[in-house]
């Protein structure tokens, strides 16, 4: 019998789930680059790949609120802010990493049958500008429905987002290949219908054991920037088909776990699993390389190496955007006050 | 109304908004550096406006959302994305109307320029009375209230910083220029109902204490028109310095050279000691007679103030002398009780007139009658009447230093002249040219001192009879040898008298020196205008100083030549000038060759104006 061995999770304690869940999977895995099952070494980023983007999305409740409307129909609703946005950067460091599209939307989110107009937040002082939340209905009158409706904005627009920046995929062999010019970095997992781009989504940390154990002992060995095969993966329960790989950023330290600095990165996959398109294999190429570059530094970030430096940087521009909660509120209260005629 | 300056940026929320300084961010695109001029207009929750000129005092640039410094690397590398905040910071010269609220957070902030301009350095105070003190970091001319430099509201000009690099006489000179160039006397004096001859009667007294740089303010700089047009390619300025501020780029007009004699020159012939220029710079000699007469003897010492003794003693052969002076006349002195029969230590060349009196015709005779006086005559009791009961270690001590400085004044203090010879070779400061340089860099320690401080009386005694009509500059560097902080002398009186009562004589000391610190402090806090070149940085931390910001005493320390702080009471902030190349030579190798001249002035040459 092997020794017990206690290792640390990489992640500090206060992040919920820590970087290693390793549940065990129910769903098909096939290989689909290679039956050979080895690391496979990085290859150099290609000249023409000249622009990556770093998209993530971000969402706030700001208040939830009861709404009567002109006709007297009553229901629950919340006023809520949400912005998605990306940093434009050349994988060669030939210009400055910018940040692009990150602007706060505001919404109203309000129970089905309310009539509810624009909700406009005039500023109290002329330099600090005006809040503007769109109404929008959400499926039920559910009391978490305006903040599920709110995430469900944010996740489209990203997707959107995502998409519209990246290199277009083929999905056939008969296709014209398109270069990969473009990629784009999507902060977690992808989530709803492929739109065809170039997008690969990094999943911070694993939940999930794909890898059967036999398999699994390969991401403890993997050197920095290296990667393993793609398989194509399709959930038991999920319409949803990816390609997926880990690629290792940085070498374990002696007392954590010895598969942390190791993501997992995914792309949408045609539902056949008997075609692997050249980007694909493309992206999986460069992307240790790419995320070795971007990989964030231990006393910079806590959820280092994962937490991409562009991330980090886009995360606080997007709470930035948001403007202060505490901030919102009370013009929010002050605005209602003045609505009420109450003297504030 | 709107602003019409191209917009800089937005004042900052982030740093405390105040009347006086506020920070602004720089917008993209937009260039600010220290020393520019802006404007920022906020309007009262009443809906009146409020304007706040300003300079800019301090400017900076850092990595914005970047919460490490190795990130930097990072940034470069194009991984991380970060903006640079460039910032502003603005000291406030002026409220207009002077309602002292904050600006707001967000309020556009503009370049002054035009009216905006007059406004922030309230040359719309000045009106007739502005004249150009050099250039701003924009290439707009700097204004500077004459009012406050010819006596009216206040007087003297001080200028400050280091030797060579700080080129406090060049600034000096500048100045004179654009005062008599630019017409600002006569506009002054129009306004003033014509009280004031304007620059017809001005006259300036410049005292050349290093080399000859000084005896060739009117011939033309041979290098200007090259220098200037690196200068305005350099700067990117529209014309050249001389252009922008409305001066003509032309050489000092009617001046006057004065040198003292050259010592030991052969015979009776009087010639200018000067190395570099010998046409055109007339010697100056005083008689034996104005000697006694005029009350010169103190400016010999000067340390006078040292001993109460030695100053009785002073006092009373000062007056003894004089009285012997009042009788006779021509250069030389008279004396009929140096009895040569009793003595038989009478120096060599001693002449008596025909009634047997002796004739004292040089300064080492004059010194020997005195010491005659005080200490061999009646068997070295000396006489009573000149002793006064004064111990024989005082008089000792007075004749000591008497012989100290013979050598140094011999060739100044001459007998021997003629009546005509006399009159010629008089210092006539007022009287003469506009501009008069009295060249005493060839002369000893104390014979400069002696010099400058019978000439600055003469001014004095002169403006006192006449009163303020006619405005005198006096050019003086190294004030701290002239009238240093700690000890008192004659020439220190007389420039205090100046520096406190001057102003209103119409006497205008325009003074420098290395250090401010080192002189008397009366004579700096008289000064309306001061002006700093660069400094010593531990000096500029000295309270002469304190009239500059911290930030600009540390600026003082890396000020290049030909840039000035120039700080005058309209304005609350000392601005930076850069003032232009001079127009006239400040060497020999500079004088223009007659090829580089205009026919006019090679006309004048040959015709002699």
């Amino acid at each position: 019998m092997p020794p017990m061995r206690i290792r640390l999770d990489p992640w500090p304690v206060d992040i919920e789930g820590g970087q290693l869940g390793l549940q065990h999977f129910e769903g098909d895995l096939i290989d689909i680059e290679t039956p050979r099952w080895a690391a496979v070494a990085a290859k150099p980023i290609p000249g023409r790949l000249h622009t990556v983007h770093v998209v993530d999305g971000k969402r706030r409740m700001e208040s939830r609120v009861f709404i009567e409307d002109e006709s007297g129909e009553a229901g629950m609703g919340g006023f809520g802010a949400y912005v998605v946005g990306a940093v434009r950067m050349c994988p060669h460091g030939s210009r400055p990493a910018e940040l692009t599209d990150v602007r706060a939307r505001r919404l109203l989110a309000h129970a089905p049958g309310l009539r509810v107009d624009p909700y406009r937040l005039s500023p109290r002082d002329p330099h600090t500008g005006t809040l503007q939340y769109t109404p929008i209905v959400t499926e039920s009158a559910d009391p978490l429905a305006p903040l599920h409706k709110l995430q469900q904005v944010m996740l489209a627009e990203e997707q959107n987002l995502s998409h519209g920046l990246a290199s277009q995929v083929p999905f056939s062999e008969e296709d014209d290949r398109e270069a990969l010019t473009s990629l784009t970095i999507q902060d977690g997992t992808l989530r709803s219908k492929n739109l065809g781009g170039a997008v690969v989504g990094c999943v911070k940390t694993m939940q999930t054991q794909y890898l059967p154990a036999d398999r699994a002992s390969l991401l403890s060995e993997l050197r920095p920037g290296e990667r393993t095969p793609i398989l194509h993966m399709k959930y038991a329960n999920s319409p949803y088909t990816r390609f997926i790989w880990y690629v290792r950023l940085c070498e374990a330290a002696f007392y954590q776990h010895p598969m942390s600095g190791v993501m997992r990165l995914e792309m949408y996959a045609p539902d056949e699993p008997d075609f692997l398109p050249p980007i694909v294999r493309e992206v999986a190429n460069v992307s240790g390389n790419l995320l070795c570059r971007l990989a964030s530094r231990a006393h910079k970030d806590p959820r280092a190496p994962q937490n991409l430096i562009p991330t980090a940087a886009l995360e606080s521009a997007m709470t930035r955007a948001m403007g202060s909660a505490d901030l919102v509120t009370r013009r929010l209260r002050a605005h209602i006050a003045r609505e009420l005629g109450v003297v504030a | 109304m709107t602003l019409d300056g191209e917009r800089l940026g937005r004042v900052l929320g982030t740093e405390d908004v105040t009347p006086t300084v506020f920070w602004f961010a720089v917008a993209p695109g937009a260039s600010v550096g220290l020393d520019d001029l802006v404007v920022v207009r906020t309007l009262k929750p009443d809906g009146r406006e409020v304007r706040f000129y300003g300079l800019v005092d301090n400017v900076r640039k850092r990595h914005e959302g970047v919460t490490f410094e190795s990130d930097v690397e990072d940034v470069v590398a194009g991984v991380l994305p970060a903006s640079v905040s460039y910032a502003a910071r603005v000291l406030v010269t002026r409220v207009d109307p002077e309602h002292f609220i904050p600006p707001q957070p967000g309020d556009e902030v503009r370049h002054a320029h035009g009216s905006d301009l007059d406004m922030a350095l309230s040359a719309d105070k000045m009106k007739e009375a502005a004249f150009p003190a050099g250039l701003l970091a924009d290439g707009q001319p700097l204004p500077l209230n004459f009012r406050f430099v010819n006596g009216e509201s206040g007087g003297h000009i001080n200028i400050s910083g280091i030797s060579g690099v700080a080129t406090k006489t060049s600034y000096a000179l500048f100045l004179l220029h654009s005062i008599f160039r630019s017409g600002v006397m006569d506009r002054v004096a129009r306004a003033g109902g014509g009280h004031t001859a304007g620059t017809a009667g001005g006259k300036a007294i410049i005292f050349n204490v290093k080399g000859e740089d000084l005896l060739f303010l009117d011939q033309p700089n041979g290098k200007v028109q090259e220098r200037e047009a690196e200068a305005q390619v350099a700067k990117g300025l529209d014309a050249d310095r001389y252009t922008l501020l409305g001066l003509p780029m032309s050489p000092f007009r009617d001046t006057q050279f004065l040198a003292p004699p050259r010592p030991g020159a052969s015979g009776n012939a009087i010639v200018p000691h000067t190395d570099q220029r010998a046409q055109g710079v007339t010697p100056f000699v005083f008689t034996l007679r104005e000697f006694c007469e005029r009350r010169m003897l103190p400016y010999v010492f000067s340390d006078a103030g040292a001993s109460l003794n030695l100053s009785f003693v002073i006092g009373n052969i000062e007056e003894k002398l004089a009285r012997l002076a009042a009788e006779g006349e021509g250069a030389a002195l008279l004396v009929a009780d140096w009895d040569p029969e009793g003595d038989g230590e009478l120096p060599d060349g001693i002449t008596f007139d025909a009634l047997g009196k002796t004739r004292l015709e040089t300064f080492d005779q004059l010194l020997s009658y005195v010491e005659y006086k005080l200490l061999e005559e009646g068997d070295g009791e000396g006489d009573p009447k000149w002793v006064l009961k004064q111990s024989p270690g005082t008089l000792r001590a007075f004749i000591r230093r008497l012989r100290g400085v013979q050598k140094h004044l011999s060739p100044l203090v001459r007998g021997d002249l003629s009546e005509a010879q006399a009159r010629q070779y008089r210092p006539n400061l007022l009287g003469g040219a506009q501009l008069s340089v009295v060249d005493i860099h060839n002369l000893s320690g104390p014979a400069q001192m002696f010099v400058v401080g019978v000439l600055l009386r003469e001014v004095f005694e002169h403006k006192e009879k006449y009163g303020r009509q006619n405005t005198v500059f006096v050019v003086l560097d190294e004030l701290n040898k002239y009238a240093p902080r700690d000890e008192g002398s004659p020439i220190k009186d007389v420039l205090l008298e100046i520096a406190e009562r001057g102003r209103s004589l119409g006497i205008i000391l325009i003074g420098a020196q290395q250090t401010a610190s080192e002189v008397e402090r009366r004579i700096v806090s008289n000064a309306a205008i001061r002006v700093v070149g660069r400094l010593d940085l531990a000096e500029a931390e000295r309270p002469e100083y304190r009239f500059l910001p911290q930030s600009f005493r540390a600026r003082a320390g890396i000020l290049q030549p030909g840039t000035m702080l120039v700080s005058q009471p309209d304005v609350p902030n000392p601005v930076l000038v850069s003032y232009p190349f001079p127009a006239w030579a400040t060497r020999r190798d500079e004088v223009a060759e007659e090829v580089g001249q205009s026919v006019e002035e090679v006309g004048e040459d040959w015709l002699g104006l």
